[in-house]
């Protein structure tokens, strides 16, 4: 009973510390959306692979969102005809490479300035590599999800701009209101009401749906996540937790598998990780912070809706590998 | 994320959604009273370090307003979002698991860390972190040191003799140590980086006239003496099984003064 309450206390305890970074995460994350013009920023993608996999890795800044709501982001840059390596990139890195990610990592691990860095230069990396392996992959469809391919219109991917052409010809498959007026039957009209319907009362009603629904959503995972990371401290032997812990290979192997099942926010994951600063290795605490945000279960979920499964194995397999490696590289030299 | 372009699920039905919507609203409503319950009553000491109070005030504020804004728009029976989110969860269970939690975490007090958790992390003598000696005050007087001021003062410069000699005046809570003789034992305080989640034991060990055993752990002492250097012997790391021989800086205790558990328990780097 006694150890219960010190589980439910250290429980508490991650939740009130966490809770004001997730309120600020899906505030932001609400705001940015109305407030950022995709339309301008893809434009702006540079076209050589490794330049875009590197932009699409920093666009987080933007979108300060962490995984789970990077997806339907990465579906829209895909359906504005951004290329799908980019968008990859994108996904890996945004749920890391965003301002309250860092912050709250900060707060979690100031004293060890180092584990903050290079949670930031290795995801970089990784999302910037994996970003290139799949830009070799030119046709889109083999990457897609059926059905998801099926309402991605490949003549709109290999040039984005061709619908926005100033023909003064009527566009195959448009609609003539009545008014006169012509609107091209494109994805853009069927997928981004949003846009079209641009009242302020429609807009401000969204971004606090958004905002509740993302809080409850993230809240719940939060929620079970700490849960886990509260009992493990109090109920698992010390000896075990020590033995996988101290030990440079296994410590990063358990930290990995624990980023892979506990699919907490990326927002508040440095305040898990914190509670496993005792008893493990810095290096293994910096592979659950760069494996956790990009692949998880919650995540695989999600990325089903967009990428075949096949895809996301390969995903899976280099930025396990990838983060295997760097994290023990640092374990080296730390 | 967006509503407009989220993965299509089947409709709910009108009056589940109704449920769910008090459900997200109630939600907010709670965790705003429990965070300003804990803001309001200093229990967030317990939890957090206080440089968050300020983050945890404003949440608490944030989320009531947002929960009062989301029942009203119920109860004006505004428009709903005909839109899916893309849920992992059954509809409304998210929400319900954190309703059940802040009613909870209004109901169970935090409880403070004991001595069982001290021994479970490992009590050292010397902070990991923050060794720097930007904490090292010359200028305090010895017996107006605090247990952390001592940890930190012998931290930046370890050298027990240097110490010996000196009047120490500190509170902490007994921790017993199964290496240590029978009439020593460990005044101790935890000392929060972050969260409650991060706290780790620090600690002097003090030399009684009595037996260990007439201090129960747990019991929260304020104790005068003097300092002296004693070879001690001492795990080499807080889970190695092999003891050593070292020379330590040990508390001498003159008067010992049983005083209740402060409201404010832990120390904060």
């Amino acid at each position: 009973m006694n150890r219960l309450h010190n589980a439910f206390t250290l429980f508490l305890s991650l939740l009130v510390e966490a809770m004001p970074f997730l309120l600020i995460g899906v505030l932001l994350s609400s705001c940015l959306l109305f407030l950022i013009d995709e339309k301008q920023l893809i434009t702006r993608l540079p076209k050589n692979p490794f330049l875009g996999s590197i932009v699409g890795s920093c666009i987080g800044f933007l979108f300060p969102v962490c995984e789970c709501g990077n997806i339907p982001v990465a579906r829209r840059l895909l359906l504005k005809g951004v290329s799908p390596s980019v968008t990859i990139s994108f996904l890996l890195a945004a749920p890391t490479i965003n301002p309250i990610v860092i912050w709250s990592t900060w707060v979690a691990f100031g004293n060890q300035p180092q584990i903050v860095i290079f949670r930031v230069l290795f995801s970089l990396a990784i999302a910037t590599i994996v970003g290139c392996v799949f830009s070799t992959q030119k046709d889109a469809k083999l990457l897609l999800q059926n059905s998801f391919a099926r309402r991605f219109n490949s003549d709109l991917y290999s040039q984005p701009e061709k619908s926005q052409s100033s023909s003064p010809l009527l566009q195959s498959g448009s609609f003539i209101l009545d008014g006169g007026q012509v609107l091209p039957f494109n994805n853009s009209l069927l997928l981004d009401p949003a846009q079209s319907q641009s009242s302020l009362q429609f807009k401000w009603q969204s971004f606090v749906d958004n905002l509740l629904q993302e809080f409850s959503e993230l809240g719940g995972m939060l929620v079970l996540g700490s849960a886990i990371a509260a009992m493990i401290q109090v109920f698992v032997p010390r000896e075990l937790v020590l033995t996988l812990g101290q030990d440079t290979i296994t410590s990063i192997l358990a930290m990995m598998l624990l980023a892979v099942i506990v699919s907490i926010c990326s927002t508040v994951d440095s305040f898990f990780a914190l509670s496993f600063a005792s008893s493990f290795t810095s290096g293994s605490l910096l592979a659950f912070l760069v494996l956790g945000p990009t692949i998880d279960i919650k995540s695989i979920g999600l990325m089903a809706s967009i990428f075949k499964p096949k895809i996301i194995i390969y995903i899976f397999t280099i930025v396990a590998q990838l983060t295997f490696i760097f994290t023990l590289i640092y374990s080296y030299f730390s | 994320m967006t509503p407009a372009n989220s993965r299509k699920f089947k409709p709910r039905k009108p009056k589940n959604k109704l449920l769910c919507s008090w459900l997200d609203g109630l939600a907010l409503l709670t965790w705003g009273i429990l965070l300003l319950k804990y803001a309001v009553t200093g229990q967030y000491k317990l939890l957090i370090h206080p440089n968050y109070y300020g983050l945890v005030l404003a949440s608490s504020i944030l989320l009531l307003a947002l929960g009062i804004f989301k029942i009203q728009l119920i109860l004006t029976h505004s428009r709903q979002s005909t839109s899916e989110h893309i849920a992992l969860f059954p509809s409304g269970f998210s929400s319900g698991l954190l309703i059940w939690i802040a009613i909870a975490g209004l109901l169970i007090p935090p409880k403070i860390l004991t001595s069982q958790s001290a021994l479970k992390t490992g009590v050292r003598d010397i902070p990991l972190t923050r060794s720097q000696p930007q904490a090292f005050r010359t200028a305090t007087k010895p017996e107006e040191r605090s247990l952390i001021e001592w940890i930190r003062t012998i931290n930046a410069y370890p050298e027990p003799d240097a110490y010996a000699g000196q009047t120490a005046n500190v509170s902490g809570f007994v921790l017993h140590l199964d290496e240590l003789p029978d009439n020593y034992l460990m005044l101790s305080r935890f000392v929060i980086t972050c969260c409650a989640v991060d706290a780790y034991p620090i600690g002097i060990p003090v030399k009684l006239e009595t037996s260990h055993n007439s201090y129960p752990p747990d019991t929260w002492l304020k104790i005068k003496g003097e300092m002296i250097t004693e070879n001690l012997s001492v795990k080499e790391q807080a889970n190695s099984k092999t003891m050593t021989g070292k020379r330590s800086l040990v508390l001498a205790a003159k008067s010992i003064e049983s005083i209740p558990t402060p409201a404010d328990p832990y120390s904060y780097q």
